[in-house]
């Protein structure tokens, strides 16, 4: 197996280092970026709280080996909002309290952009469709959901 | 005055968490930081007969490997049962149980020479079943030597007043039932992780995902004779705890040993799976009860007989077993009442305190049974329970004091909201409504470690830069404690938010706090926060007035300014601010906390006295498919009186977080067990509801004005878990006419019991 | 030798395949394999990445028939009109794999070929060392029956449950040319070696001839997402009046039964369901129950179009 060299493209920077060749890109995110805003709640693809966009689409990164991902676009929660300015994904997510403890929230966020994006015109049902991959177990979801409606407007707007 | 108080109020740390910043434990690294890696236990029962880490030690990469003789102190939170090892000494008394750790360069080389590490097991017979364990067993088969009359049973808890097994004996309407609960988790998305820093001043530093930062920092002086001094233990941003983070875990002392031994810093975070092993949640519980009324349904006498299945360790046994009881006292007056609890250890992973503690379970009981008798008296559930609340201001029969009490508002809520009256009984088979109300501690009175300090002390600094921070030892776990301390102090000092910063929960910084526990943060630390911030407000005033020759009380803060009515003085903050602080610079004030004295002098009067009690009444209505027996909650109804809403968004996000959790236990979560081996430890098939399984929700909130909270304030955070539960089981009934009693009501248990009915 | 390969073309996968002789994993999207690496259940020392293969990413119409490349993702199959319009019950039954996001990496290939599993065998090592290992990994008994012989893991692709009841063929490449061979085929009755593959094969195609059926599908879970599947019922009659009914999830292999609906009766059909189906205590929800569901999901089928 082995170490190899690479370069990684993460938040529209390319980064060369070394990663283990089986590594995920979890892994190489939280450990030999320190990009810790993706958690790691699983480690099995089962709660969601580990994903990333790639090439634009969400995945899971403790899924997805990291060596998949050069050549790619990965960003991260790091790097979801411009400047200033929260993602109105975010931007509700606060103002409507759909975040506790927080721990679920990055997930929340990168799989909620590019849904809504892809889906602007999503009900609420869809929303709760469209989330269900994320487990969040402070909220009962309700606020969460509020929140991403909320976004879908302004980002109709 | 600055209106913070009572406005939907967004988490102060809510931007740091939607943009990854937050730094949570597994967050934080150190330069020549070692990672830890645990060997554990693949017996159930059994004695070490070898250990051999000798091939681990010399593996490359590898710096030290610790066992448990190298930390031989027991520990455990509650000082009454300090049953545990940081590691197995000579025995191993459950399946994951950690027998060595080792801590290495790198997680990969750590983990490799675990696999290096040889043991072998003198394998002891092990106890899985809990009526197992009330059994006399032979000396070497009980689980923990301290253990009387050769049994297996931790704690045998007991109380009665008024003899009710005579009136239940004699009694016309009378209800019992034999419940079985299993075993749940509180399933939190953060996994454990410490990171302990051995400091070259010979200091500790440890960072670490616990509720009780105090507890810890106790603890891992005890273990490891460091002392208290020398010791600071921060909890940072936590993921979600729900009672699974508050006990001191072996893992936080192992590290800590590790990092002392190296003299690095050593970091170790759970897999989902070690998460799961370590456990501490509610205990798998069996228990019969019986409940009498009179013609008029009023509840005559409560009796029951419990038994909890412990686990292989303590925790917070002691106490869940007084729990399962004395909190049956509420919100329904019960002059006959009386209860038994027996816990026991089996070999299994230990259950300690998670939300509702002890409470839960035994609430599911009295209100299915309640259910039963409104049905045997023909009599509506809900005018049942109106007829048997407690009032306010009242004892009960245990001596809890009862101040505010909003538990009939609560019921009238979700009656009216649901439309009760017109659909109750009257749904098509399949969909029915079901009612339950609940009753909750608002922080226990007592605190865990005897002592003579106040339950908690909050300082407010003022200093050059016009900023207040706040000094608390209160862990935020995601329940927003530190956003209530800013509102707090902004509403003492009329000045918005943005002035005031907190720091907290960190043992060597801030004054210490008992922890985020038994719902005590909203009233005991809002209280001490509340009175260091008026105590600061009245020094400024103090020096304004003396500067500008007004009366002190006539000062006005509010809005950022302090003015005179007539605004004939008419300050800025910073103004005010550099008044009060000139000839003597910063000043720090500090507030505490003592709760009253309480309760009756008889032994185990202690067990669920609180300041104040949390009420509240839920309904559910379900749909229930009786060919395959699946159960879909379609909506609840939750109203709770938590005294006075601090932070409505807050509140309303702990309702909401409860039904999910009181869903999850009611209908798809257990700890399910092959041979003392959890068999779903993971997110997989540990079944916590998603967005799609989790019912619409209408929560109200109920205000009583609790006459010593905090601007009225009792708790939110465990309270509404406790009508979930058993609304979801008697809403089964109206459905399709079946009593569950057992949980988790899956598809199965419904259909076999629709079949027994038909 | 390089660990992890990414080829572009099927051939190059092939060849790249041939030099590893035999100690390699494809991963499609990586959803499911890539947890048994982790758990080191799949220990193979090479990992050959389909991700890169345009060729196989497709959803086509041609000549009567729908064609999937292989690595079409589900989502992608949920998403699409075309499915929707002339096979909703494909579109269904990917949607009920998995989660929304684990379904964007997913693919159509992966999940027909998803690994078979037990309570008892997908687990970490360590929980492996504590209940003792099985027969399908390097233990000698079956943790479930106590048996020395036979392994029962459940198949539990959802997606081929309601592609065998729509007759699918699927399309492998292997170093000697092409095969072509119906989808119920490749599976076998057996827990441990479960697929019928040629050795370095490459599933690239799934087709189904576009003809009016009447369809059902339901999956038995307990959660609306994220649960593999307990039981999952997939039907359809054609307009020969031929009915096939696939049962998965409760078998080493998806059950089929096909026949002319004149010759069948519920009975007759729930009788012959459960004599075929080896279904064992490896699941999450009890035994009893998923064989009581195998006749109230069948009896729910035939209520349908009655
Ligand atoms: C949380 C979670 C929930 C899940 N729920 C479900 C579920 O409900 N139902 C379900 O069926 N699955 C489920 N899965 C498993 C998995 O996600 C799906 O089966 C998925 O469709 C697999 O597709 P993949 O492309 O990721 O397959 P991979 O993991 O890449 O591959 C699966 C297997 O097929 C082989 N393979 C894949 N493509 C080819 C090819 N073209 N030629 C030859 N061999 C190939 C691989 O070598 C591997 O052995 C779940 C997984 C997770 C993590
Ligand atoms: S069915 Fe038996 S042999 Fe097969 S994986 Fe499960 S335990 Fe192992
Ligand atoms: S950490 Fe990736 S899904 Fe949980
Ligand atoms: S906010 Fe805590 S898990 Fe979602």
């Amino acid at each position: 197996m082995g170490l190899k060299q690479i370069e990684l493209t993460v938040n529209d920077f390319s980064h060369p280092f070394l990663v283990e060749s089986d590594e995920t890109l979890l892994f190489t995110l939280r450990n030999r970026l320190y990009l810790t805003g993706t958690k790691e709640g699983c480690n099995q693809g089962t709660c969601g709280s580990c994903t990333v966009l790639l090439d634009g689409k969400p995945v899971l990164s403790c899924m997805t080996p990291t060596l998949r991902c050069v050549e790619k676009k990965v960003i991260t929660i790091e790097g979801i909002s411009s400047g200033e300015n929260l993602h109105p994904v975010q931007k509700y997510l606060v103002k409507n309290g759909g975040l506790q403890c927080g721990f679920c929230t990055p997930g929340v966020v990168m799989t909620a952009v590019p849904f809504l994006e892809e889906n602007p015109d999503a009900s609420r049902r869809e929303i709760k469709e469209g989330l269900s991959g994320n487990l969040c177990r402070c909220t009962g979801y309700k606020k969460i959901i509020d929140a991403l409606e909320n976004a879908a407007a302004e980002m109709r707007s | 005055m600055s209106g913070s108080i009572g406005k939907p109020t967004p988490f102060i740390d809510a931007v740091q968490k939607v943009t990854g910043q937050a730094m949570y434990a597994d967050d934080y690294r150190m330069p020549n930081m070692l990672y830890v890696s645990f060997f554990r236990s693949t017996e159930s029962h059994a004695k070490i007969s070898k250990l051999d880490i000798s091939e681990a030690e010399s593996y490359p990469g590898v710096c030290a490997v610790a066992i448990g003789k190298d930390i031989p102190i027991s520990f455990g939170v509650l000082p009454i049962s300090p049953d545990e090892n940081a590691i197995a000494v000579e025995k191993v008394r459950y399946k994951g149980e950690i027998v060595a750790a080792v801590a290495a360069e790198t997680i990969k080389a750590a983990r490799e020479a675990v696999e290096k590490i040889k043991v072998v097991y003198e394998p002891i017979k092990a106890f899985f079943d809990p009526k197992d364990s009330l059994e006399v067993c032979a000396p070497e088969e009980q689980i923990h030597s301290h253990t009387k009359n050769g049994k297996n049973i931790h704690k045998t808890a007991e109380l009665r007043f008024n003899e009710p097994e005579k009136e239940l004996e004699i009694a016309k309407n009378k209800q019992s039932g034999f419940f079985k609960f299993a075993g749940v988790t509180h399933a939190f998305t953060e996994p454990h992780s410490t990171l302990a820093i051995w400091n070259r001043d010979d200091t500790l530093t440890v960072i670490s995902a616990t509720q009780v930062p105090f507890y810890l920092h106790k603890n891992i002086s005890k273990v490891l004779g460091i002392p208290l001094h020398k010791i600071q233990v921060k909890k940072p941003t936590l993921g979600g705890g729900f009672g699974g983070k508050s006990d001191p875990f072996p893992h936080e002392i192992i590290t800590a040993y590790l990092a002392k031994k190296t003299k690095r810093p050593v970091k170790c975070t759970f897999s989902r799976e070690e998460v799961f092993i370590t456990h501490h949640g509610r205990h798998p519980t069996e228990l019969s009860m019986s409940v009498s009324c009179d013609d008029d349904g009023i509840i005559t006498a409560l009796d029951t007989d419990i038994i909890i299945d412990g686990g292989a360790y303590g925790s917070f046994g002691v106490v869940t077993s007084y729990y399962n009881g004395v909190l049956l006292q509420g919100p329904y007056k019960i002059n006959k009442f009386g209860f038994r609890t027996r816990r026991t250890y089996t070999n299994k992973h230990q259950c300690g305190a998670m939300r509702g503690h002890g409470a839960v379970n035994p609430r599911y009981a009295v209100e299915v049974l309640l259910d039963m008798m409104a049905q045997s008296l023909n009599m509506d559930p809900c005018d049942l329970r109106n007829k048997n609340f407690l009032p306010e201001n009242t004892l009960t029969v245990g001596e809890f004091r009862i101040t505010s009490n909003g538990v009939r508002e609560c019921l009238e809520a979700v009656r009216r909201k649901s439309d009760w009256d017109n659909r109750y009984g009257k749904l098509p088979f399949g969909r029915g409504l079901g009612v339950a109300c609940g009753f909750f501690i608002s922080g226990s009175a007592l605190p865990i470690i005897w002592n003579r300090y106040p339950q908690t002390v909050v300082h407010a600094k003022l200093d050059f830069d016009g900023r207040i921070v706040m000094f608390s030892g209160a862990s935020d776990i995601g329940q927003g404690s530190d956003t209530l301390l800013v509102q707090i102090a902004a509403e003492e000092l009329g000045i918005s938010m943005e002035y005031v910063q907190v720091e907290t929960a960190d043992t060597k910084i801030t004054p210490v706090d008992l922890g985020s526990y038994s719902s005590r943060v909203t009233f005991m630390v809002g209280n001490a926060a509340k009175t260091a911030t008026t105590k600061v407000r009245e020094e400024m005033a103090k020096a304004i007035s003396k500067e500008k020759d007004v009366t002190a009380e006539n000062l006005i803060f509010n809005n950022c300014r302090i003015h005179t009515k007539d605004k004939s003085i008419d300050l800025s903050w910073e103004e005010g601010v550099e008044i009060a602080l000139a000839g003597r610079g910063a000043f720090v004030e500090s507030g505490y906390y003592i709760s009253p004295k309480l309760g009756g002098d008889f032994k185990g009067s202690g067990a669920g006295l609180s300041p104040a009690y949390s009420f509240g009444a839920f309904i559910s209505e379900v749909d229930v498919n009786p060919n395959t027996g699946a159960v879909i909650v379609t909506k609840v109804w939750g109203a709770h009186d938590c005294g006075k809403a601090l932070n409505p968004l807050s509140v309303e996000g702990q309702i909401e977080g409860s039904i999910h959790m009181g869903l999850g236990q009611a209908i798809s979560e257990e700890m399910r067990y092959h041979n003392g081996q959890q068999i779903n430890a993971n997110f997989f098939d540990y079944r916590i509801p998603s967005s799609l399984d989790t019912p619409d929700m209408d929560i109200t909130i109920i205000e009583s004005n609790d006459a010593e909270g905090p601007y009225g304030a009792k708790e939110a955070g465990e309270g509404p878990i406790h009508p979930v539960l058993p609304s979801i089981g008697n809403a089964i009934y109206d459905a399709v006419g079946i009593r569950m009693m057992e949980l988790p009501i899956t598809p199965e248990k419904v259909l076999s019991k629709m079949k027994e009915n038909a | 030798m390089d660990y992890y390969h990414t080829p572009s073309t099927v051939d190059e996968a092939l060849t790249i395949a041939g030099k590893l002789s035999g100690n390699y994993t494809f991963f499609a999207g990586g959803t499911d394999i890539q947890n048994y690496r982790k758990q080191q259940l799949d220990t193979n020392e090479y990992v050959i990445d389909l991700s890169e293969i345009e060729e196989l990413d497709s959803i086509t119409i041609v000549d009567g028939a729908l064609h999937l490349g292989a690595m079409t993702t589900l989502d992608k199959i949920v998403s699409s009109d075309e499915i929707q319009n002339h096979y909703p019950i494909i579109a269904e039954a990917a949607k009920t794999v998995a989660t929304p996001v684990l379904r964007k990496t997913a693919t159509i290939g992966g999940n027909l070929l998803v690994t078979n599993r037990c309570t008892f065998y997908n687990q970490s090592q360590e929980w492996r060392d504590g209940v003792g290992s099985c027969l399908r990994d390097v233990g000698d008994i079956c943790q479930v029956t106590g048996g020395k012989n036979d392994c029962y893991s459940r198949n539990v692709s959802d997606t081929a449950t309601a592609l065998i009841v729509l007759g699918a063929e699927i399309t492998l490449m292997t170093p000697n040319g092409i095969i072509q061979k119906s989808l119920k085929d490749i599976y076998l009755p057996c827990g441990i070696k479960f697929h019928d593959l040629e050795e370095r094969c490459i599933l690239t195609q799934i087709s189904v001839p576009i003809e009016p059926k009447k369809w059902w599908y339901k999956k038995l879970r307990l959660r609306k997402t994220l649960d593999f599947t307990s039981l999952t019922v997939a039907a359809t009659i054609d307009t020969a009046g031929i009915a096939r009914v696939c049962l998965n999830g409760v078998s080493m292999s998806p059950i089929l039964i096909e026949k002319p609906l004149k010759e069948l009766t519920l009975e007759g059909l729930i009788s012959i369901a459960r004599k075929n189906c080896k279904t064992v205590d490896n699941d999450l929800m009890p035994l009893k129950y998923r064989r009581e569901m195998i006749n109230v999901y069948l009896k729910e089928w035939w209520k349908s179009f009655r």
